[in-house]
């Protein structure tokens, strides 16, 4: 009896130990470990900051520069994005809420066959990798909320 | 870097309990009563031949056969890659009904680490290696079912990267000497490979409803159906075959509708659910 109490605390203390099998978040999203799907997040880690990988933050050139469409600098930059109708593709949202395949700006970080002009960044990469993608795709998928 | 604690756990559970078994199983104290003793083990109940469960498995769902303490079995499955209702009949005879294509190929083998308690480990080629365990609970003839409680943790790239944990029952009802029908129900955690943050649903609860059918003194029908909730990507497992056991062998041929042979990978679900492929397993008991 007391063997089988013990097999079974055992089994449990196995169990226990693998309940917590999560991948790590930081694991997949490369040059930015601590992009998390909320809009300040990929503001802070896309939007304003050029990572390790050398991939340029989109302020750069869309920082209100007339000559540049979309401001996404900060206060003006959720507005500038969600539910905000593209230059180059007026029947498209840049970031339609829960819809991150109908999103231009996705199109336009992934290279999708439809967009207009370049891949961006542009300058021929480094671009926004395959984790960061699946991090900015979640937040849009949730509806692109300004949290 | 994921965290190597589930391995390290499951390592000291092999590695301790067959010591705790021993221990517990002392020698006996003279020479009259170490031969009751090996009567006893040849008497084991364990190590006669069922007919209504003469393997481990159905298919891929556990049974509540006992492997007797401290002997051991050996499977090896493949699910071949080409679907069968891919091209005409011609061109899925010109390619042997998908044995020329490539094959996802599983090895397992398991252990009676005491009375109703087996562990073992399962690898398929897509590097993905299962540690299960097994405790039958009531059986048959004393209780009218078969119960016994599994768990099992599965990790792919050779168990370094995502893990997936599994427990869950099994109960089994035999007809008689010709066949047994099972039911059991599963939680799967993490059978998102995802983080969690970025998934709807990262656990997985499925049923499983198995069935063995004694149609010969030694041919069985085998089906089984696992319908699932919480994360569910691809098709619910179904899967049926044939089955001919000849002594401690047994040769199944099945058709699937995906390759996986681990909880995960079931969990994950098939391809589709109108593409099937052939599959085979061979088993071999050491006792």
């Amino acid at each position: 009896m007391r063997f089988r109490v013990l097999m079974l605390l055992v089994g449990a203390a196995v169990f226990a130990g693998t309940t917590a099998c999560d991948e790590a978040l930081s694991d997949l999203t490369g040059p930015t470990p601590n992009l998390e799907p909320t809009f300040s997040s990929i503001q802070q880690e896309i939007l304003n900051t050029t990572d390790s990988s050398g991939r340029p933050a989109c302020i750069t050139c869309h920082n209100g520069n007339p000559f540049v469409p979309g401001n996404f600098t900060g206060a003006a930059a959720y507005g500038a994005l969600v539910g905000a109708r593209t230059f180059e593709k007026p029947s498209l949202f840049r970031v339609a809420p829960g819809e991150p395949d109908n999103s231009y700006m996705v199109h336009k970080l992934e290279g999708g066959p439809n967009i207009v002009g370049e891949r961006m960044p542009r300058g021929g990469g480094p671009y926004v990798t395959d984790g960061q993608m699946l991090v900015i795709r979640r937040w849009i998928a949730e509806g692109a909320a300004n949290n | 870097m994921i965290s190597f604690r589930p391995l390290g756990l499951l390592l000291a559970l092999t590695v301790i309990a067959p010591q705790l078994a021993a221990a517990q199983e002392a020698p006996p104290a003279n020479s009259a009563s170490a031969t009751a003793a090996q009567a006893a083990g040849d008497d084991d109940p364990d190590r006669d031949f069922n007919r209504s469960q003469p393997d481990f498995v159905v298919v891929t769902l556990p049974t509540t056969l006992r492997v007797p303490k401290f002997k051991s079995a050996f499977r090896v499955t493949h699910r071949f890659g080409r679907p069968l209702g891919q091209g005409d009949f011609g061109n899925l005879a010109e390619d042997l009904f998908g044995l020329d294509s490539g094959a996802q190929i599983g090895l397992e083998y398991r252990f009676g680490l005491m009375r109703g308690w087996q562990v073992g480990i399962h690898r398929t080629s897509d590097r993905t290696i299962e540690f299960f365990t097994q405790y039958s609970l009531l059986q048959q003839a004393d209780h009218g079912v078969g119960l016994g409680v599994i768990a099992s943790i599965d990790g792919t790239n050779n168990f370094k990267d995502s893990y997936t944990p599994m427990i869950g029952v099994v109960l089994s009802r035999e007809l008689g000497r010709y066949g047994a029908v099972y039911v059991e129900p599963m939680w799967v955690n993490n059978s998102n490979l995802l983080p969690s943050e970025l998934v709807d649903d990262n656990d997985t609860f499925m049923v499983g409803f198995g069935a063995r059918i004694r149609v010969r003194p030694t041919v069985y029908l085998v089906g089984e159906y696992m319908p699932r909730t919480g994360n569910t990507p691809g098709v619910d497992h179904g899967t049926f075959g044939i089955e001919k056991v000849a002594g401690g062998h047994s040769f199944q041929l099945n058709f699937s509708n995906g390759f996986g042979t681990t909880m995960g990978q079931l969990a994950r679900g098939g391809t589709a659910s109108d593409n099937w492929y052939l599959g085979f397993h061979i088993s071999r008991k050491f006792f």
